[in-house]
């Protein structure tokens, strides 16, 4: 059991450091994160590089501020059919949890969250029809936090 | 303690095969009413337009393309609005794969930001885009033409020139507009109109302009825009989810007018 659960590490390691390859290439991204900089959006740059495996492109623009527990972040965003979007959130608070939900233009819940844990939280859905949605960050648990969502599409 | 890399990995990984769906409540019109739009994040980028209009239809995009020429121009406003066009003609070139037309833009949007004085800013960026198109690295392109528009947009609000900001964004939407909506109007039938009706867009975007600056909304070219923006949201809010031919044709009109408008030298002014 120990030894399975050290290959699964191990397996971890390797990917992370794929990432971190990937991260500093010769002539760099503008969107490429530093895995020094513990800011929000380089965490939240951080998460969504994970999903660029997945052929995803990060988008410039983001939302940053601060998070609290009683005011959820709630923000428009018009999406197009076809296209998959993945939305990743972060903050500096390693207690806090944060939480980041899709919704459709008529308020019904939409996509699926890769929630659940930590100060980071994902949410991705493949769009069949245009228009509007929203995005609603939530923190959990934790009283606030300086935070940043990115998205990323493909 | 997992480094965020690793908690990324293992997110992924165990939450992804899950599926977990949102157990999250209904929200409330008055929610939705107050969500927050903010430019950089709910105005989707013209990269994203033209990769679900690909994804639908597969134009022929080379056919698409302006030949490259900025106005000789020294109207501020225009020059903005330019810009916004040509950052969309850049994403419409790497469509095209044709990393001559990417640099070809790339250039101009350096001869016009010089104009606006904050070229100096993106002349790395500039660089860039020149060696990704000769790599035809179409991912990375991507990414710095949308660096490229944010860092234009960062310069002039900081030296206050919030409204060419504005100019700039609507270029942009107009001229992504353009092309899709002639597409549609040439009968390719293959693209759903659905694509088209953004009327929370159009609405936003009518509104930044219509808040300009009086010398700024003077300009025949910013009325010329207000009056196409209107048509446009107007026949955007009373569709559902699609446009009929004739609400096509109308905003495949009025975006080129407004398009060819901003290309036009001063002499024609």
């Amino acid at each position: 059991m120990k030894r399975r659960a050290l290959l699964f590490a191990l397996s971890l390691v390797a990917m992370a450091h794929a990432q971190e390859d990937k991260a500093t290439p010769a002539n760099s991204s503008p969107l490429a994160w530093n895995s020094h900089d513990k800011s929000p959006r380089s965490l939240a740059l951080e998460l969504a590089a994970g999903n660029e495996g997945e052929g995803y492109q990060v988008h410039d623009g983001f939302w940053s501020g601060t998070l609290t527990k009683a005011e959820p972040i709630l923000l428009e965003v018009h999406l197009f059919a076809g296209n998959d979007y993945r939305f990743s959130a972060a903050n500096v608070d390693a207690l806090s949890q944060l939480r980041l939900s899709i919704f459709d233009a008529w308020g019904y819940p939409a996509g699926q969250e890769y929630s659940g844990d930590f100060s980071c939280s994902t949410a991705g859905i493949s769009v069949i029809r245009s228009g509007r949605y929203f995005i609603r960050l939530v923190m959990t648990e934790g009283d606030k936090a300086d935070t940043c969502m990115v998205y990323s599409y493909k | 303690m997992l480094s965020k890399n690793l908690r990324t990995a293992a997110l992924l990984l165990i939450a992804a095969p899950l599926g977990l769906h949102a157990t999250a409540e209904r929200l409330t019109s008055e929610q939705m009413r107050d969500a927050s739009f903010l430019d950089t994040v709910s105005i989707p980028t013209p990269g994203e337009f033209f990769l679900a209009v690909d994804k639908q239809c597969q134009p022929n995009w080379s056919k698409l393309l302006r030949p490259s020429a900025p106005a000789s121009t020294s109207d501020r406003e225009r020059i903005a609005l330019q810009l916004g066009m040509l950052a969309a003609d850049g994403f419409m070139a790497i469509e095209a794969q044709d990393g001559q037309s990417v640099k070809n833009t790339a250039r101009d949007t350096l001869l016009l930001a010089k104009k606006l004085n904050v070229s100096q800013q993106i002349v790395a960026r500039s660089q860039s885009i020149s060696d990704f198109a000769d790599a035809g690295n179409w991912s990375r392109l991507r990414e710095e033409l949308d660096a490229m528009q944010n860092d234009i947009r960062l310069c002039l609000l900081e030296q206050k020139d919030s409204a060419l900001v504005v100019l700039a964004m609507a270029g942009s939407w107009v001229r992504q507009l353009d092309m899709a909506s002639n597409l549609l109007a040439a009968n390719d039938s293959s693209v759903s109109t659905a694509l088209l009706v953004q009327p929370e867009i159009a609405s936003r975007i009518l509104s930044r302009v219509e808040n300009l600056p009086e010398n700024s909304k003077n300009r025949p070219i910013v009325k010329q825009l207000s009056e196409g923006l209107q048509t446009t949201s107007a026949l955007m809010s009373q569709s559902n989810s699609s446009l009929s031919a004739s609400a096509v044709q109308s905003i495949a009109s009025t975006m080129s007018a407004i398009t060819a408008a901003a290309a036009e030298v001063d002499s024609k002014k």
